[in-house]
């Protein structure tokens, strides 16, 4: 995407606010539920059993976020989150890169049919290899690791697709000169056509650490033990039969202290993550 | 492969390992709920009130008495057997998990749990000391595969503010509950005009479990014997379908809230929105509690009985129990000690659990001065004796909880005809069984 | 030495081998030890014995399978479409840089970055009666509240309205790259005939980012087929079953009734599923979009 370009649309979409006008109303609606998460944080466990219209009421309270401080586990499962989160992001990029540069600029034998076989798989998803997958964990006894929870989504074929597809649009003459001063494929790698991919790493490692941010299904059944929950899967543990235990506050103060710090992130990194999810669609 | 992870991790931890003062833990796995924000701390098992708050103080005063003793617990999502089926898959079970009854043979006939007979004795403990019902609810094939806990079942739980207003007190303050299923709706009928309220409040969003309690009971109550083959349901009988008939005009004359969840099922009655609680025996103290503070909807004026009779067939109520069971894996010496300690201090603590409402498992509990103070144990003392459980030998209870409970909501919410749903569980629950 | 570069060399495919062998050991070998489980019966705790395709037999005709079939084709149905127009609507009304619309953009791709668990938590404390957002709101206006986690119909719409919330930045994204590649010229052009703004985006706009459609579409429709933790944490599938998706049908055999034959035999009928509704939407879009250059 070249940031010259003017971003300015025609002059008859941009005179016509009514659509403007629409995204700001779904704006509202899109605040709403996050508001009341907020209202209820600060909203005592006792008088929200009574009745959650008090959020509208005086009195607020931080009891919750401070009973987060010393009871809850969430630091522990927040950390995980982010060892695996980071831990498969820079395998990701490192195996895709590595894959995607041979597969874009190198011969070697069997090149074609091997990239074939790769984008197929492509089309696996996670249900169809994820019993297999936990059997085979279960005899490595990789279960309850950081390696396990790591392992699997390196083998995404998403990363290698697209560092493939970034590597070719990189214009041949830049390895040519290199090749001219006798670089061997890995110094070309290294030193002249990753720095240029930058932009595709931050693309496709931003999408590999949400993903695996968010990852449910195999931290539920790989990381069954509380002190390998991720945030998702300990979030999960707390939130069934909330009125009964923890209260509505309690639970809300947790979700928000769980989201910050990643609405944190996303804040100060926010045009980065536009440019390059967006970089995503650009062929 | 294996070996080969196995000692890297070995090598790790002896290279990063300080063990100073060798604690011995245990991994205690359980439901009940998280409530650490209020009990985290508490070691005065007295102040704790209901089942998490009780079972949380217990484990702290349990680790405060023994200081050597590291018992690291994990609260699981109720009832966590899909949990413990993927830890048990991947060798990772914890060593101390809290199970159902009415689950032990599940995992007692693959060999998934270890029999508890020699800790217990270890420790002193003759099963006999246990009541008969609680022990039978562990034994299989002989062999004790759990220290029970509690026995429970579903209760009336009345509000008798609401009550009085509706004109279903007796004289001598007690509440007039019905002798059959036509009294139930005619009663409730006469509550819902006078009040304005339903009549019962019923779990019914989000849940399989409440439907199936009740329907085992009026089955029961008919002497419907829907298991006699424990590996085939029998429910296209004419019992079966009386029970779901009923259960269904319950909901169809308005006499019983909706859409309510656990959890709001539970506060709707505390706020007083409707006169009987089915409910089990787990909520009795939190409800006394309630009760006794002054100007909430409960104040003097709850209290609890079974589930009444409603047919003539036999008085009887579904019954299940709590245990703590060990999942088959190898164990320090110290670990069984520290196990075998833990399972002492809850059979002897097992007055603590009562007050929760559930029937204490420890015989001697019953004689206990204390134990006979707490409010309307009497009233429900006869679920001892009309407690039933399905046949031990019945597998995939819980599964089967879950498909009765699914189809049975469809007859009532009038999804399903009542006949079509009764057909649908039995073929799901047959297929079930016969493909284990 | 360009020569060795080009050649076809052994050595060349080193830097392929540790994504290639992450790949057999991680996804290949998995994908056929699942087609040989759900050959087999077997469950969660031992080794089992070749069945053949009795476990394919005794899916198909599961009525509970077939309805979480139903229910997950209805929930791509709708969703799909919804999150494309949607993310296109916003898009268009988004692109431009002014103060408001970046703050918008933001706000609208911030949900994305939250878990799955602390989506569903906030949207069943809109959604759960008595005490959620709806509920109170609707006592305020005197409305009879509905109980959306537990009426048939409304469950899955509740969910999906969670889900709808949760991914409608990237589409949004993806659109708004697209349409920042339209060249300017073609905006003159129509501009000089005077067209109005609806032929301007469908002549000029839709056309142009087709291939972007079809990109988002695709990718939505293999991730809403994958449905499960939002309808396993708002509704657990209720009530009767009428928001439960076939992934969570698989969880539930595989690890509640430990009948892993069966659950393999499910999971791999799904994975054809989105195989086939993948190709097609593919198939479709890329004809369209010849038919119209």
């Amino acid at each position: 995407m070249s940031a010259d370009r003017s971003t300015y649309r025609p002059e008859n979409m941009t005179a016509n606010r009514t659509p403007l006008t629409i995204a700001a109303v779904l704006s509202v609606a899109m605040m709403a539920p996050v508001a009341w998460l907020l209202g209820l944080s600060i909203k005592d466990n006792m008088e929200l059993k009574l009745g959650t219209d008090s959020v509208f009421e005086l009195p607020y309270t931080l009891v919750n976020y401070l009973n987060i401080l010393h009871s809850s586990q969430v630091f522990g499962w927040f950390f995980n989150s982010l060892v695996v989160a980071t831990g498969q992001t820079f395998g990701v990029l490192v195996l895709s890169s590595l894959a995607g540069y041979a597969f874009a600029r190198l011969e070697f034998p069997f090149r074609r049919t091997i990239f074939v076989i790769v984008l197929f798989g492509l089309a696996v998803p996670e249900q169809a290899v994820i019993i297999a997958r936990h059997q085979m964990f279960n005899w490595a006894g990789l279960h309850n690791s950081y390696v396990g929870l790591i392992l699997p989504d390196l083998s995404s074929a998403l990363g290698v697709f697209l560092m493939t597809q970034f590597f070719k649009a990189i214009p041949r003459e830049i390895d040519e000169a290199a090749l001219l001063d006798n670089a061997s494929p890995l110094r070309i790698f290294w030193k002249v056509l990753l720095p240029l991919t930058l932009p595709a790493q931050a693309t496709l490692g931003i999408f590999t650490f949400l993903r695996a941010w968010n990852d449910y299904w195999w931290p539920l059944i790989s990381a069954t033990k509380k002190e390998m929950f991720t945030l998702t899967i300990g979030i999960a543990s707390s939130q069934i039969n909330f009125a009964q235990t923890e209260g509505l506050g309690f639970l809300s103060a947790q979700a928000v202290f769980a989201s910050l710090p990643v609405l944190i992130v996303y804040l100060i990194f926010q045009r980065h993550i536009v440019t390059a999810v967006s970089g995503g669609a650009v062929k | 492969m294996r070996r080969f992870l196995l000692s890297t991790a070995a090598l790790i931890a002896l290279s990063c390992g300080t063990p100073a003062q060798a604690e011995t833990k245990i991994e205690l796995q359980r439901f009940f709920g998280a409530c650490d924000a209020d009990y985290g701390t508490v070691t005065d098992v007295s102040k704790a009130v209901g089942e998490c708050g009780i079972i949380t103080s217990l484990v702290n005063k349990f680790e405060a008495d023994n200081p050597d003793i590291d018992v690291n617990v994990t609260t699981v999502e109720w009832p966590g057997y899909d949990q413990l089926n993927a830890q048990l898959a991947s060798g990772a079970a914890p060593d101390v998990v809290s199970m159902h009854y009415s689950a032990i043979s599940d995992y007692q006939s693959r060999g998934l749990i270890d029999p508890v007979d020699e800790v217990l004795s270890a420790e002193g403990i003759s099963p006999d000391s246990f009541t008969d019902a609680a022990r039978d609810g562990v034994t299989k094939d002989g062999k004790m595969f759990g220290l029970p806990f509690d026995n429970w079942t579903m209760l009336f739980h009345v509000n008798l503010n609401l009550m009085k207003e509706a004109g279903l007190v007796n004289a001598d303050g007690t509440p007039i509950l019905p002798k059959s299923a036509d009294e139930l709706i005619a009663q409730g009928k006469q509550f819902k005009e006078k009040t304005g309220k339903p009549y019962l409040v019923q779990i019914y969003a989000n849940e399989t479990a409440a439907y199936t309690r009740i329907l085992y009971t009026l089955l029961q109550q008919q002497n419907s014997d829907f298991f006699a083959d424990p590996t085939k349901i029998k429910l296209n009988t004419p019992e079966a379908k009386a029970a779901l008939e009923f259960m269904k005009k319950i909901k169809d004359e308005g006499l019983t809230t909706t859409g309510l969840d656990y959890a709001a099922a539970v506060t709707a009655f505390q706020n007083g929105d409707g006169g009987i609680a089915v409910n089990g025996t787990w909520l009795i103290g939190d409800y006394v509690a309630q009760s006794e503070k002054e100007g909430t909807p409960l104040a003097n004026g709850y209290t609890v009985y079974p589930v009444p009779q409603l047919y003539p067939g036999r008085d009887s109520t579904y019954a299940d129990g709590h245990s703590w069971v060990l999942p088959h894996k190898d164990r320090t010496p110290e670990q069984t000690a520290a196990i075998g300690k833990l399972f002492k201090f809850l059979a002897d603590n097992d007055y603590e659990w009562a007050r929760t409402g559930h029937l204490p498992s420890v015989k001697a509990v019953f004689d206990k001065p204390e134990f006979k103070a707490l409010p309307h144990r009497e009233n429900i003392a006869e679920i001892a004796q009309t407690g039933r459980s399905l046949p031990a030998a019945v597998q995939r209870q819980f599964p089967i909880q879950d498909i009765i409970g699914e189809e049975a909501g469809a007859a009532i919410n009038g999804d399903k005809s009542v006949d079509d749903a009764l057909t649908s569980a039995e073929s799901r629950i047959n297929d079930l069984l016969a493909n284990l | 030495m360009a020569e060795s570069y080009r050649r076809s060399q052994w050595s060349n495919g080193l830097f392929v081998l540790p994504y290639l062998a992450v790949f057999v050991v991680l996804l290949a070998f998995p994908l056929f030890w699942g087609v040989w489980l759900s050959l087999h019966k077997v469950d969660l705790f031992g080794p089992g014995r070749f069945v053949g395709l009795a476990n394919y037999g005794r899916v198909l005709v599961d009525p509970v399978f077939l309805q979480a079939l139903r229910n997950t084709i209805v929930f791509v149905l709708v969703s799909v479409p919804v999150l494309v127009a949607l993310g296109l609507f916003l898009a268009l009304a988004l692109n431009r840089t002014t103060r408001m619309t970046s703050f918008l953009r933001g706000l609208f791709f911030s949900s994305s970055v939250l878990s799955v668990t602390i989506v569903t938590l906030i949207w069943r404390f809109v959604f759960i009666p008595g005490d959620g957002l709806l509920a109170v709101l609707s006592e305020a206006l005197s409305v009879q509240p509905v109980n959306f986690l537990s009426t048939s119909g409304w469950s899955l719409f509740s969910v999906g309205v969670a889900t709808v919330w949760w991914c409608i930045g990237l589409p949004m994204m993806l659109f708004l790259a697209a349409l920042q590649q339209i060249p300017n010229d073609l905006y003159e052009a129509a501009a000089l005939d005077n067209a109005s703004p609806w032929r301007v985006l469908t002549r000029v706009t839709v056309p142009s980012i087709a291939r972007t459609i079809m990109l988002v579409a695709v990718i939505q429709i293999v991730m809403q087929f994958q449905l499960f933790g939002q309808a396993q944490l708002m509704t657990n599938g209720g009530p009767n079953g009428t928001s439960r998706p076939l992934v969570m049908y698989i969880y539930e055999v595989g690890f509640l009734r430990w009948d892993v034959g069966k659950a393999a035999a499910a999971s791999e009928l799904l994975f054809l599923i989105i195989l086939v509704a993948a190709m097609a939407q593919y198939v479709v879009s890329a004809r369209k979009s010849e038919a119209s250059e």
